[in-house]
Formats: structure tokens, sequence, C-alpha cells
């Protein structure tokens, strides 16, 4: 391989460095934002990090519903995994080991509901849990999102449960597993990244998920967070570092989880698992 | 096979749970486009095509269905080409390979609500930082977001700055998959950089490209978050597409009926789109 010239070295990095900037800079100034005070936020400008003041977080945690918001997120996000990792693993290993004509369709079906956009199920499901009388609660929300990520996951862990070749499993239940015994011996401790991989974009899938909730939610003290934050826009005059103050804290599970498990994270983003 | 029938009755129940979960509100998304209803518990009236005759009949149908080919067609094009700019720049011999492309992602990861409010926040008219930065340079006011132009112009590079990761990284995996002997080959008969890109990669990458644009094209004729925190349709219904008018039929109107009437149609038209996806890739056990 010939050596780049000094000239295009150069010019590369810099591509490059403009690149990282575009992608980069509008999280870095949420953040600084987010420690400032209203003295710098809106009279003395500069573009470098600091003053850092701790006031936005105080009044965000204190003074709003921020913490009831986000245990909602939690609760929201945590049932919506493990919903999500339930079924969908059920789904994709039969799928995988069983052998009947029509059972492409389902996988079909899958990646087909996996592309419908989230507003048109909103509504619908909107008015089927006010028949059921579940409007307006977080269990309706839970659901809402498992129809956005059981597609998905059914659809990657196909993709690993196909990879598995059946002999592994039946090798197992010649030594006398039972059929569920060698799954869940054998089988899924091999899928564990497919596994590990559903989970995280399931959790993230619900804990960004502004649509449904939007829909679903109704009473304050029931929103998730993206749905929380958005009211304070509407009700407040706008208060820019407590509001930067609060998208900072939605991002942060995201931008940790992303550091330590980046490797899942490139492999779903790649399988296509951020719908959207 | 031992253990088949515990594994039918799993599938049995595992799908039921799904197709009410998924087909059913389909189903019903369906059945309330042709009824009257002007709220979810009112008693449903049946009026045959009613809704449709009366929504194909608005010309606010139509210019929401017109935004919309225009904001979907605009930002698939854009980060197309910023994706394959940055996927061929990521790709190059730099320091630090993965953290350069991690930092490249992070903006898909982002909920679409701190986006929202951060470039609010960076497009400020009097305080944002993208004012001051546009004021060191003589310009002193500019208007985003007041007029339907610049508020389109913003929800579109809003969503470019977004989705563009998605692009980039199935480019980075598409150029993965170019055997090196043909830049070597290109090379030593003598073709330049861009002879190479033009002539290589992009044939290279041709199937990629066809995957990236059908899902880019699936998923952003239907975008409605970004636009709605952004701009809730406005100013003057000037960032209005289909989601936001079905929306608006339904929650603010008091139109269920009409609203899901809407939602029918584009879903007629994304259905074309997903019919031509699984044409161009049928799903295929052995792979």
């Amino acid at each position: 391989m010939k050596e780049l010239t000094l000239g295009r070295r150069t010019s590369l990095y810099a591509l490059v460095c403009i690149t990282l900037l575009y992608s980069f800079f509008p999280i870095y100034w949420m953040i600084i934002s987010s420690f400032r005070d209203d003295n710098s936020l809106y009279a003395n400008f500069s573009l470098l990090p600091g003053p850092f003041k701790l006031t936005n977080y105080e009044v965000l945690l204190e003074l709003t519903d921020y913490p009831t918001w986000f245990t909602n997120s939690v609760l929201v996000a945590f049932g919506t995994v493990c919903i999500t990792l339930v079924i969908s693993i059920l789904i994709a290993y039969s799928v995988t080991r069983l052998q009947f004509r029509g059972k492409m369709a389902v996988v079909g079906t899958m990646l087909y509901a996996y592309m419908f956009p989230p507003m048109l199920l909103a509504i619908p499901m909107f008015s089927l849990f006010v028949k059921l009388g579940l409007a307006d609660t977080r269990l309706s929300l839970m659901i809402s999102h498992c129809t956005i990520t059981l597609p998905l996951g059914v659809w990657l862990l196909w993709g690993f449960f196909k990879q598995i070749p059946t002999d592994v499993e039946e090798a197992a239940m010649v030594d006398g597993c039972s059929r569920l015994k060698a799954f869940v011996l054998v089988v899924l401790p091999l899928t564990l990244p497919g596994v590990v991989t559903v989970a995280i974009f399931s959790f993230l899938l619900s804990w960004t998920d502004y649509t449904f909730a939007l829909v679903m939610i109704g009473t304050d003290s029931l929103k998730t967070l993206p749905a929380g934050l958005d009211t304070m826009v509407g009700t407040y005059e706008l208060r820019w570092g407590e509001l930067m103050a609060g998208s900072t804290l939605i991002a942060l599970p995201l931008l940790v989880m992303f550091m330590f498990l980046s490797r899942y994270f490139i492999h779903g983003l790649s399988a296509g698992a951020v719908k959207g | 096979m031992r253990g088949e029938s515990v594994l039918y009755s799993i599938f049995g129940v595992a799908i039921a749970l799904t197709a009410l979960l998924i087909l059913y509100p389909a189903y019903h998304a369906l059945e309330l486009s042709f009824q009257d209803l002007d709220s979810f518990i009112s008693e449903p009236v049946w009026i045959g095509f009613d809704n449709y005759v009366e929504v194909l009949a608005m010309p606010e149908f139509w210019n929401a269905l017109g935004r919309g080919m225009v904001f979907s067609g605009t930002t698939i094009v854009l980060q197309i080409v910023l994706g394959i700019g940055f996927a061929t720049l990521l790709d190059s011999a730099i320091p630090a390979k993965p953290l350069a492309r991690g930092i490249a992602v992070l903006p898909y990861l982002l909920p679409t609500i701190i986006v929202a409010l951060t470039f609010q926040w960076m497009l400020d008219s009097t305080v944002g930082v993208f004012t001051q930065i546009a004021r060191v340079f003589g310009y002193n006011y500019i208007p985003w977001g007041e007029s339907s132009g610049a508020a389109m112009t913003v929800v579109i590079l809003l969503s470019v700055w977004i989705w563009t990761p998605f692009v980039t990284l199935a480019f980075l995996a598409g150029l993965q998959a170019v055997p090196g002997e043909l830049y070597e080959a290109a090379r030593v008969d003598g073709a330049s950089a861009w002879q190479r890109f033009w002539h290589i990669t992009l044939p290279q990458l041709r199937p990629v490209l066809t995957v990236v644009l059908l899902l880019r094209a699936i998923w952003m004729f239907n975008k409605f978050d970004i636009i709605w925190l952004t701009t809730r349709g406005g100013p003057l219904q000037g960032t209005e597409h289909l989601p936001i008018l079905a929306y608006r039929k339904t929650f603010e109107l008091y139109e269920v009926g009409q609203g899901a009437a809407v939602s029918a149609i584009s879903f007629l038209i994304l259905s074309a789109f997903i019919l031509v996806y699984f044409y161009f890739f049928p799903l295929d056990e052995k792979e």
C-alpha cells in the first residue's frame, strides 16, 4: 500500500475532524449548557465549557415531575424488555426448529410489522385500550412498545437461531435432556449475544419513544421522560438550562451503555435495529 | 424429532399473542376508517367509503402528501450522499477508528425529543449558539422557523443529522466486502482516487444502496416525532405531512374516522414500498 502524501493526509484528517465535529457538537453543546447558569446561558457567550454549576439539575429534580417521569420510563422500559425477550425468544426458536409450510410467512409478517410507522399503530391501539379500560396507563404504553420491539426481537433472533445447527440440541437430547432443558442449557448460551442485542435495543426503543407516549398517556404523572420533558416546553417559559439538563439525563444511560456495549450496538444498528 | 409438540404449542401461543398485538390493531385501524366517530368512546356509525371520499377531496390532504414527499425525498438523498461520504472517510487509514465510528453513530441513538430541544436551543433567534456564530459573520437576525420554507429546511436538516448514521453504518459494512485486489489493480492501472471510488466502490455498493434506499423511503415517509416536536406541523401547516394530519384529525379535530382514513392511505403507500423490498430481498432461510 502506498503511503499517503502529507497534503493528502492533512486534508483527510481535516475532513474526518469536520465529520466528528458535525456529529458531536450538538451533544457537547447540550451537556455544557446543562451546567451553565442563566448569566452564562443568555448573556456571556462562550464556546468553551464552563462555568460548571449544578443549579439546573437541582431545580429539575426538586421542583419538577422529572423524577416521577424517570421512574415511569424505567418501569415501562424494563417491562417492555422482559415481555419482548420471553416472547421473541420463543417465537424465533420455534420458527427455526419447526418444519411446516408457511413458516416463512411468520418471519415475513414480523419484518412487515417492524416497518409499520408508530403513528399508524398508535391511533387504533389507543382506541382499543379505551374499549378495554386500559387507556392512560403505563401498562398500555408497555404493550404498545412491544409492537415495535417484538418484531425486532423475532427478526434479530431468527438470524441468530438459524445459525445454530440442530445437532447441538439433538446431542443434548440423546444424552437425556428434555427439549426445554436442551434449549435453556445448550442453545440459549450460544445465542447470548443475540439475546443481549435484543435486550439493549428493546430498552433503547422504549426509552426513546415519544410517539406512543404522546398518544397513550394523558396524565402528567404517568408520562415517560420524552413526553414529560415535552410538556415542560409547553407550560414553562423556555428554561433552556433545565431543558438541557433534562435532555442530558435522558441521554446519559444510552451514552454509558454505548460506551460499554458498543460491539452489540454496532451489530444491532447494522441489522437495522433502531426503527427509523 | 422429540419435543415437537411442546414447540408447536409454544409457537401457537406466541403467534396468537403477536397477532393480537400487531395484526388486530392494524385491522382495527381499517375498521375505524369506515366509521363516523367523533371520539373513541362514541357509538360508531358505519359509513362505508365516505371518510375516504372526504379526505381525498381535501386540499389539506394533497398538500400534506406533497410535503411528505418533499421531506422524505430530500432527506433520503442528503442522507445517502452524506452517508457514503462519511463511510468512505471512516474506512480510510485514520487513527482511533473505533472511537471515530462511535462518535459518528451517536446522533442515531439519541431520542428525537433531545435532538429537537437541543437544536431549538442552538437555533434560538437571540441567544442560540448558531445565531451567535452567525452574528460574528455579520448576520444579525436569522428567521429560523418563521416561514414554512425555513421550518421545512430545519426539520429536513435535523432528520438528516439523526438518520445519516444508519446509512453510514450500512455502507461501512458494505465497504468491508469490497475485495482489496480491485483497488490494487486499479492503482496499478493508474486510476485516481476519484476514479477508483466511481468505478469500483460505487458499483460494488449497489446492493447495499438498494436496501438503504428502500428502508429509508419506508421510514422517512412516515416520520412523525421529529417534525411534531420541532414545529408541530407549523407554521401555518407548512410542515404538516400525512402522519401529522392523521394525528391532528384524530386528537385535535375529533374526526377519528377521517384520521384513520388518512392513516390507511399512508399505509397503502407504505405497503407498496415494503412489497418492493420483499421483491428485491426475498427471505431466505439458508443464507
